[in-house]
């Protein structure tokens, strides 16, 4: 058996809480201004996966696409602000992997007082040269509004809210 | 900067819109139809709603001088016309494209639409070796048009964002012998100006720069004999050429394009596609839009301006009294409250509706997902004491139902609230 260490549900690890952090800030940008290109490169493994379940389709993602994605939609002015921010997380960590369920919101600036949208990231993270790095982002569109279903289950009652 | 193309595919963008918009229809805040209309009033549903979105700021298309002459022409024509205007036009396209002339101090061609002046105008108009530069809010007709110059560099500029257009310029060098910037005199979503100081520097410093602007939701109401916000302020230079709108405040229907140069009105009038091939313009229209081209031209019509001036100044001043953000500042008849959410605006249209005013809700796709939006116009046909009701409404309905929308300023009270507390000031 291995003795790796595991984790029970918690947001205690700083360098996860750290990733994760770093991931909503880099997504989210101000009228006028534009995400953070390259810290958003950082917080990706160059082997990450991203996939969204939309009304459309399933869209499966190299983070090369993603980025570009991202950036067409800031180009064609779909989004001119975005902030996206975490509600709740759940951590399971072993060794050097860990899936985080993560509840989040958007508003349309970090000015706005109402949801803009809502919903659950599943997030696998993975060390790589003692930094953690997301691998997986998978999101689904479609259940926006029965997020507060899941963050009151048995599996997301683990979620800590964050002041 | 980036190129002109879109991540998601033609069908995947249709699967989104009709979604978006499907939403809006099940709600009944789009895809209506009026049982009957005078300008004032939309009768929708059986239901008399005061006109708050109208886009005929002037009121005309109820002139009697218009309407005359639009059945005078019906008269004389017939109900149509109906012929390629390469070989033969109805003559009311000439008098009325002189009386354009007029008003604009420009070279006027009439088009079906102001859709078709674009498509018909803009092949003609960019050269092989051109660079092209279209604000990312420019018209969606204007994006469509840009799908026939394709085979040159079609660059997207950031909102307004002239300091990247300078940028643009300078790393264009003499790469090319002209670069054409896209843009909106009005953006009818936004309701801001296009930055037209700025604009206007930048034509001075960059003789390889030319302006193409669609300045269709500032025709007749603002300008010299209503030539526009375009004209106005970029009229003098001949590097400019506007395309505008006949079928909004000018009261009538169709499109024209302003040239700086008859030699280009005549290149685009002979090449562009659709002055050859689409229908022409039904002499009703054609009668209505002369019509409507000298009254702009008679020295009564600046007054017609200050009437609608008004409103738009009691509208602007009411809801900064009362604490409501509007997106901009410009002073345009059309006025735009950003929602935190889609939910909040799509709830203040449909209460404005239960009370009897007809607004719009603008959502993505007409504008950015972090913008949703009531949009609503003021025009000549609302009645002061209308106008006042409309703005005393929507306080009353943003309070109730997205009260964060007062932003950093207290909202005001409630109606129950405001007569308790006017009750304890008399008590007290």
């Amino acid at each position: 058996m291995s003795s790796a260490p595991v984790s029970r549900p918690t947001i205690d690890d700083p360098a996860i809480a750290q990733v994760m952090n770093h991931l909503y800030a880099v997504i989210s940008f101000e009228e006028g201004e534009e995400p953070d290109w390259q810290g958003l490169k950082d917080v990706f493994s160059k082997h990450a996966r991203i996939t969204r379940v939309t009304h459309e389709g399933t869209d499966h993602l190299e983070p090369t696409s993603f980025f570009e994605m991202t950036r067409n939609l800031v180009d064609l002015g779909a989004y001119t602000s975005f902030y996206e921010f975490e509600v709740a997380r759940r951590v399971e960590r072993f060794g050097e992997i860990a899936q985080v369920w993560s509840v989040y919101e958007t508003r349309r600036n970090r000015g706005a007082r109402e949801a803009l949208g809502r919903g659950v990231n599943s997030i696998q993270l993975i060390r790589e040269n003692d930094s953690w790095r997301v691998l997986g982002l998978l999101w689904d569109e479609t259940h926006a509004d029965s997020y507060l279903g899941f963050v009151n289950s048995p599996a997301g009652g683990h979620a800590h809210v964050q002041d | 900067m980036s190129k002109i193309r879109s991540f998601f595919s033609r069908g995947r963008k249709v699967q989104t819109v009709d979604r978006f918009l499907s939403d809006l229809e099940r709600r009944g805040l789009i895809m209506q139809s009026a049982g009957s209309a005078d300008g004032a009033q939309w009768v929708v549903d059986g239901q008399p709603l005061r006109n708050f979105a109208s886009c005929s700021y002037m009121g005309l298309e109820q002139h009697p001088a218009l309407v005359d002459a639009a059945v005078r022409a019906l008269r004389t024509y017939g109900s149509n016309f109906s012929i390629s205007r390469a070989y033969l036009e109805c003559d009311l396209y000439r008098a009325l494209e002189d009386a354009l002339d007029r008003m604009m101090d420009r070279h006027v061609m009439v088009a079906p639409s102001t859709t078709m002046a674009h498509l018909a105008g803009l092949p003609v108009l960019v050269g092989d070796r051109d660079l092209c530069v279209i604000d990312q809010f420019a018209h969606a007709s204007m994006y469509m048009a840009t799908e026939l110059i394709s085979d040159v560099p079609i660059e997207l500029l950031r909102h307004s964002r002239l300091d990247l257009l300078e940028k643009i310029l300078i790393d264009a060098g003499e790469k090319y012998d002209r670069v054409w910037y896209l843009c909106d005199g009005v953006y009818s979503m936004l309701g801001d100006f296009a930055p037209f100081a700025g604009l206007k520097d930048l034509l001075t410093r960059y003789p390889r720069l030319n302006l193409y602007v669609d300045d269709a939701h500032a025709m007749s109401w603002t300008g010299r004999h209503g030539r526009g916000a375009a004209l106005t302020h970029l009229g003098e230079s001949d590097r400019v050429v506007v395309a505008v709108s006949l079928s909004k405040a000018f009261g009538a229907v169709g499109g024209a394009l302003a040239f700086p140069t008859q030699s280009q009105r005549e290149r685009v009038r002979r090449c562009g596609g659709p002055m050859i091939f689409s229908g022409p313009i039904a002499p009703a229209g054609l009668g209505a839009g002369l019509a409507s081209a000298e009254l702009h031209l008679r020295p009564e019509f600046e007054a017609m301006q200050d009437e609608l001036r008004e409103r738009m100044e009691l509208v602007r001043g009411g809801l900064e009294e009362a604490g409501l953000t509007l997106a901009t500042d410009a002073e345009t008849p059309i006025f735009v409250i950003h929602y935190d959410s889609a939910l909040a605006a799509q709830n203040v249209v449909a209460a404005l509706r239960d009370r009897g005013f007809f607004s719009c809700v603008s959502t993505f796709p007409a504008v950015p997902i972090n913008k949703p939006s009531l949009r609503f116009t003021v025009s000549r046909h609302n009645s002061i004491a209308d106008v006042k009701a409309m703005i005393e409404t929507l306080v009353d309905v943003s309070t109730h139902t997205s009260p964060s929308v007062f932003g950093g300023t207290a909202p005001p009270p409630a109606p129950e609230e405001a007569e308790a507390e006017e009750a304890a000031a008399q008590s007290a």
